[in-house]
């Protein structure tokens, strides 16, 4: 060591020579991915290429992964009816990683290589933000899976962006319900940290206090707070009787096992978000008798006239993936569908096979599916999505507002 | 004192900073390889990787480079920062209200953005004067927290959780009659991020070049004996903080326009904290090329390397990689290759 | 008395940050290591935990010390590893740990999947409707695991040779080298102990929390605050750290809102940084025999 020191000192300025041919070196099979004018153009060749961007790995990546699978099915079911027009349907996945950044890579990856016909996908609003800013400009449909926030279709002029799924289809009923139906006292609302959950908290208080109903309790929680005994002290001291919490299903864990624990006396908790999962009523136990939820479809739960399909659905999943599906499933099943059915719709008139096309054919899509009658508005909204109330009696998830698609009423928990 | 086997690593005040000389020599022939990567980088977006997410990548690398370089800065002084999040998602924030509200072209938020980042730094530099360490490891760290859980809950001024949406993109730049624009195209962005990574590299180079920066590596080697020399410890660090702090957050501010919208935990997260220390000890803290070697290998490596392997769990590699990298090269990348050197 | 039922609270959630936090102090005072991956080895004596009490149906109490010796032998895994680091060590266990973080997160990705699971706790709450006050199996299981952990670590390292040559190598490991003490055995012993904490948190944090791959940070983070709240190697101060940062954390969130928990405990924390370094309890003279 001592005589590698005076070397080096004796060698005064020292040229990293060999970092820059490292750098060089290790670079060149990194950059060197140049012009491929091997790839195949979209379409020609026979395969319809699609592309798919979901957080499949970091904090979101059970519910990206759901996605992934729903959107999967969807692309096997078509291929196993012989593809679009004799056409096999391919489909490329990208994860990422629940951040922006890497959304926008990997969004302008299969866009500008990859050259997909359109995108699919997408769990959270500032994945689905960029991702969506990016296919406008080149030109290509997005149908996003679960993109809930107005600001990405209201006041802004997208042609190419469309979605499943919007906040309003959850709030609106979800105050109906509670005004309505459950008729409480005081309501308390809770709510994360992240923009959904956010304007959900906003709206949904806003249209309670519309309605003359007390919200005494209106608080932000960060996601991942292990400890809610302090939040829950407070709503027994302000003699809240219903509890409605904005967070996820790991929140709820925390937040019902506590619940229970502390016996504090709630007549209804409800979580628009991470109960209406038969995962959740496994994991929970006896601890989720009672509590409310909303989902958009479960194999229970389905729009009525839809049975059958439903029912193909759940057991061709199950078959797939070894698993029941969930409305998570759903959501990314219905987006792809929608996807393709232009695809096919576009191949079948005749017509170029290009993004415009495609989206002039999302337009005018019809689509009953168990989730929803699917039809887009000019924005790019889904006209007639709405979820429903779910209560899990006896274990299972039952649908109980609105009226026309309830199977059973309210049951308001026994005891003291 | 110190015992002989637990002596550290040797000390590189012969790495003199590249440029350094004391005698006249001839020019070596490493100038030339050097020259032949800056010309590499330069023209790659026209042969290279003509689609946009080699651009994409190698863009995001530089801004990495660029955000290694300045939190270097401040561990050259040998305080290892775990919290300059801080600075860059008040940078985000200040440069993204400020031409929210103000309607300031892009060009002057960032500025702003690095001034409030450099205010924060100050603040740091007064109370944590008299910590070390760990200790200031974790007050930075926890340092975080609080721009952040102010910003979370300011719904009224800065959206709280809903984020900052629609940030105006950085408009386009008037050269002579040619208009270069910047939203949305990946190459001019290429350039600017390759531009921002050269002038932070080159007043990090200054920085270790000069009189300060010898101080600061005085400061590092043994604080007690730099005082007794007359080098104002708490003055060094404040400074190189400061600057650190500053630069950070005009990365920030630059993070914002390119990106569109920032939300609190996107910008004041563990990540955006723990990256720039990753790469520049990856690629060597000491040396004047570390930070950018260890942003340039690393992130194109995980980006487009790892993922295409493993598109689930492509980190498991990433993280082999870092472990590998410093048992073996434990001065990093850089560093290695310094030690490796014959006298040329 | 909402009081009492609030210090309870906080004092069960002050146990659970100190049980978190042993492990990591221990092995960061005696061997300086950095653990970064600490949370994600706290996930792992979960998973371990859940497994056991899932699939063979083993009662909770037992998977206490199946996860102390599994995560025992871990830790002795890790100690090789980081043994093969050079010097600066802090830094470079700091960065090396990072890596495992996010080497052991993605194998837990793909053998458990990103799916939430936690250990149920079904049993009611025990009342004492004379004071109005509820309080859970798991909170008494939570404060008295830690309570007995912080008096057997005590024990240890007060009353023990052992423990006296942990606590010369925690001031000064040069001069525990001097004096003869085998300071890389005591860094072994030191993973071993820290281990077995590790082991005995898991369990009790999927019982309180729940387990997902990434779910690593929140405990790594608790662990170090928790560690330097307390000062380096001062284990008494653990549990004592613990209770505060609980009780801060409890009483802003019932006086402000759950959205200012962690600027609360920021400020406390960075206040005791700055008025006590050296940790929440009084520093001892050095030379008391």
């Amino acid at each position: 060591m001592a005589a590698q020191r005076s070397k080096a000192i004796s060698s005064l300025a020292n040229r990293p020579l060999w970092t820059c041919l490292a750098v060089l070196i290790v670079l060149t099979p990194i950059l060197w991915r140049g012009p491929m004018p091997w790839l195949p153009t979209a379409a020609a060749g026979g395969a319809i290429r699609i592309g798919e961007v979901d957080p499949l790995t970091g904090k979101l990546a059970n519910h990206g992964q759901e996605i992934h699978e729903g959107i999967l099915y969807a692309v096997n079911e078509v291929n196993a009816q012989g593809g679009l027009a004799g056409l096999k349907v391919e489909l490329i996945s990208r994860d990422d990683q629940s951040q922006p950044e890497v959304a926008i890579n990997q969004t302008e990856d299969l866009l500008y290589r990859e050259k997909v016909l359109g995108l699919v996908g997408g769990y959270v609003d500032s994945l689905v933000g960029p991702v969506s800013e990016l296919a406008a400009k080149h030109r290509t449909p997005y149908v996003a899976s679960a993109s809930l926030q107005s600001r990405l279709t209201q006041g802004r002029d997208n042609a190419y962006f469309f979605r499943v799924a919007h906040l309003k289809g959850i709030v609106e009923p979800l105050c109906r319900f509670v005004v309505e139906v459950l008729q409480p006292r005081r309501v308390s609302i809770l709510y994360a940290n992240t923009p959904g959950s956010t304007e959900l908290g906003a709206e949904v208080r806003a249209c309670l206090e519309k309605a003359n109903i007390e919200v005494p309790i209106f608080e932000k929680f960060r996601s991942g707070l292990p400890d809610f005994s302090t939040f829950l002290l407070k709503l027994r001291q302000a003699r809240v009787d219903t509890l409605i919490s904005g967070g996820f299903f790991a929140d709820h864990l925390v937040l019902v096992r506590q619940l229970k624990e502390q016996n504090v006396p709630l007549r209804a908790y409800l979580g628009p978000w991470g109960i209406a999962y038969p995962e959740f009523i496994e994991t929970m136990g006896a601890a989720s008798e009672g509590l409310l939820g909303m989902c958009a479809w479960n194999p229970d739960i389905t729009l009525p006239g839809t049975e059958v399909e439903s029912r193909n659905f759940v057991e061709r999943f199950a078959a797939a993936f070894g698993k029941t599906p969930n409305t998570t499933n759903m959501h990314g099943y219905v987006s792809a569908k929608a996807l393709l059915l232009a695809i096919a719709a576009v191949l079948k008139s005749g017509h170029e096979l290009t993004g415009e096309n495609i989206a002039k054919e999302l337009r005018t899509v019809n689509l009953v599916t168990p989730m929803e009658h699917l039809a887009f508005d000019e924005n790019g909204d889904p006209q007639h999505y709405r979820q429903t109330v779910v209560q899990i009696q006896k274990g299972r998830l039952v649908a109980i507002y609105p009226p026309d698609r309830a199977s059973a009423g309210f049951m308001a928990p026994s005891g003291p | 004192m110190q015992v002989a086997d637990e002596v550290q690593t040797p000390r590189y005040y012969e790495t003199a900073p590249a440029g350094f000389s004391m005698t006249m020599r001839p020019l070596p022939a490493s100038t030339f390889l050097y020259a032949a990567a800056v010309i590499l980088l330069i023209t790659w977006p026209f042969w290279g990787g003509s689609e946009g997410i080699y651009c994409r990548v190698m863009a995001m690398a530089f801004f990495y480079g660029a955000l290694a370089y300045a939190w270097n800065l401040y561990s050259l002084t040998g305080c290892i920062s775990l919290g300059h999040a801080a600075f860059f998602g008040l940078g985000a924030y200040g440069s993204g209200l400020a031409s929210h509200y103000l309607g300031i072209s892009p060009y002057w938020t960032v500025w702003i953005g690095g001034f409030l980042g450099a205010l924060y730094g100050i603040l740091w530099s007064v109370l944590f004067r008299k910590l070390r360490g760990a200790r200031l490891g974790l007050a930075t760290l926890a340092s975080v927290e609080i721009p952040k859980v102010i910003v979370d809950n300011w719904d009224s001024f800065t959206f709280g959780s809903l984020g900052l949406v629609g940030i105006a993109s950085l408009p386009g730049l008037n050269f002579a009659g040619l208009t270069v624009a910047f939203k949305d195209n990946f190459r001019t962005q290429y350039y600017l991020l390759l531009c921002t990574l050269t002038a932070i590299g080159m007043i990090h180079w200054l920085f270790i070049q000069s009189r300060w920066g010898w101080a600061a590596r005085a400061v590092r080697e043994e604080e007690t004996a730099a005082s007794m020399l007359g080098v104002n410890v708490a003055w060094t660090r404040g400074c190189a903080l400061a600057l650190s702090a500053f630069l950070t957050g005009v990365c920030g501010g630059v993070y914002a326009h390119l990106i569109g919208l920032i939300e609190p935990s996107m910008v004041f997260s563990l990540h955006i904290s723990a990256l720039p220390l990753v790469l520049s000890i990856f690629g060597g803290r000491y040396q004047t090329l570390g930070p950018v070697l260890g942003a340039l290998i690393l992130y194109p490596l995980d980006q487009l390397v790892f993922r295409s392997i493993f598109p689930v769990g492509h980190a498991f590699l990433y993280g082999l990689v870092i472990i590998t990298t410093l048992i073996f090269f434990p001065n990093g990348v850089a560093g290695w290759l310094q030690q490796r050197v014959k006298i040329s | 008395m909402i009081f009492l039922q609030l210090l309870i609270n906080a004092l069960s959630l002050g146990s659970f940050y100190a049980l978190v936090a042993f492990g990591f102090a221990l092995i960061f005072g005696v061997t300086h290591a950095f653990n970064l991956a600490h949370g994600e080895l706290i996930l792992l004596g979960g998973y371990l935990a859940y497994f056991l009490v899932k699939y063979w149906q083993l009662p909770f109490i037992w998977t206490l010390p199946v996860c102390m010796l599994g995560l025992t032998m871990a830790a002795v895994l890790l100690q090789k590893l980081l043994q093969q680091v050079q010097p600066p060590y802090e830094l470079n266990t700091l960065v090396v740990t990072f890596g495992l973080a996010l080497v052991l997160q993605n194998v837990m990705l793909i053998l458990f999947s990103a799916n939430y699971r936690l250990i149920p706790s079904v049993e009611l709450p025990f009342e004492l409707t004379k004071f109005a006050l509820n309080i859970t199996e798991a909170q008494v299981m939570d404060i008295v695991v830690s309570l007995v952990a912080t008096i057997s670590l005590h024990l240890l390292l007060r009353k023990t040779f052992l423990g006296k040559a942990l606590r010369a190598t925690i001031q000064n490991r040069e001069a525990a080298k001097l004096v003869g003490i085998h300071v890389r055995r005591m860094s072994l012993i030191a993973f071993l102990l820290g281990g077995a904490l590790i082991g005995l948190a898991g369990p009790l944090y999927a019982r309180t929390a729940y387990l997902q791959p990434a779910g690593g940070t929140e405990p790594t983070l608790i662990a170090i605050v928790i560690t330097i709240f307390a000062g380096v190697g001062r284990t008494r101060g653990i549990l004592l750290g613990g209770w505060v940062l609980g009780v801060a954390e409890s009483l802003s969130v019932y006086l402000l809102g759950s959205g200012w928990r962690e600027l609360v405990s920021a400020v406390l924390l960075i206040l005791l940084l700055i008025l006590q370094p050296q940790g929440l309890l009084p520093q001892r003279a050095r030379w008391l025999g």
